[in-house]
């Protein structure tokens, strides 16, 4: 492809470059939830058999 | 605008804020499932352009001068015209990039230092070279070996198989157009 002959040079130094911003990188941004321990003092309600076995 | 003396060879020189808008083409690689989309130059050999990353110029003779130089061909090519990339080999995208830094205007286009692409579009390479960037839309996209991606109307994926040109594999084009935009976080262009 023939672009032709040089006419002139300019020097562009843009305000904010026309570059789009990195990639977000996807972490989790929250701790994870620590498993709960049973609550063993709750009294077991009519119908729901017991834990402790 | 400012405008300069001139310097070393004779070419008036000028300064600016604005990056200049000019037309390109590239070919495209990516792998079978559409993933890992990128622009490459039409001539072999050249950098690729990465997603999010300014375009940099370089040049094989880089331990005599800084890409763009007045007194070579060296530098990252644009067009004033999008009519003059209809002669260019194998293009499977077409573009408005943004130049900055040094920029050597000539006649028909542009060498510049820096560049980003900021509209993109797939074009059927074969419509494109027999009648115009507007009427070049493509269906399909159809991979081949080394992972090149060649976007096709489906009339013109006839006719490369018939000649033996069978793609391992066809993606329709919507999907790797908006993948493209998507990679390369830009604006359709609309032609």
């Amino acid at each position: 492809m023939d672009i032709g002959l040089p006419k002139r040079v300019i020097e562009i130094e843009p305000a904010s470059l026309p570059v789009p911003e990195p990639a977000p990188i996807l972490e989790p941004t929250v701790e994870p939830i620590e498993p709960v321990a049973p609550d063993r003092d709750r009294p077991t309600p009519a119908g729901e058999p017991s834990r402790d076995r | 605008m400012k405008t300069a003396t001139s310097f070393g060879h004779g070419l008036p020189v000028r300064t600016e804020v604005e990056p200049i808008l000019a037309w390109r083409s590239w070919t495209l690689t990516g792998r079978r499932d559409g993933d890992g989309l990128l622009l490459r130059p039409v001539t072999a050999g050249s950098r690729a352009w990465r997603p999010r990353e300014i375009a940099q110029a370089t040049c094989r003779l880089a331990w005599s001068h800084e890409a763009p130089h007045v007194d070579c061909s060296c530098g990252l090519h644009a067009t004033h015209d999008l009519d003059l990339l209809r002669r260019t080999r194998c293009p499977a995208v077409l573009g408005r990039v943004a130049l900055w830094g040094r920029v050597i205007e000539h006649e028909h286009g542009y060498r510049a230092r820096f560049a980003y692409p900021q509209l993109l579009t797939l074009i059927c390479q074969f419509c494109f070279w027999q009648e115009s960037a507007a009427a070049s839309r493509p269906d399909v996209v159809s991979w081949y070996a080394r992972d090149l991606l060649v976007p096709m109307c489906v009339r013109h994926l006839g006719v490369a198989e018939t000649n033996g040109m069978r793609p391992r594999r066809i993606i329709p084009a919507a999907i790797i157009d908006l993948r493209l935009r998507e990679t390369y976080a830009v604006d359709a262009l609309i032609v």
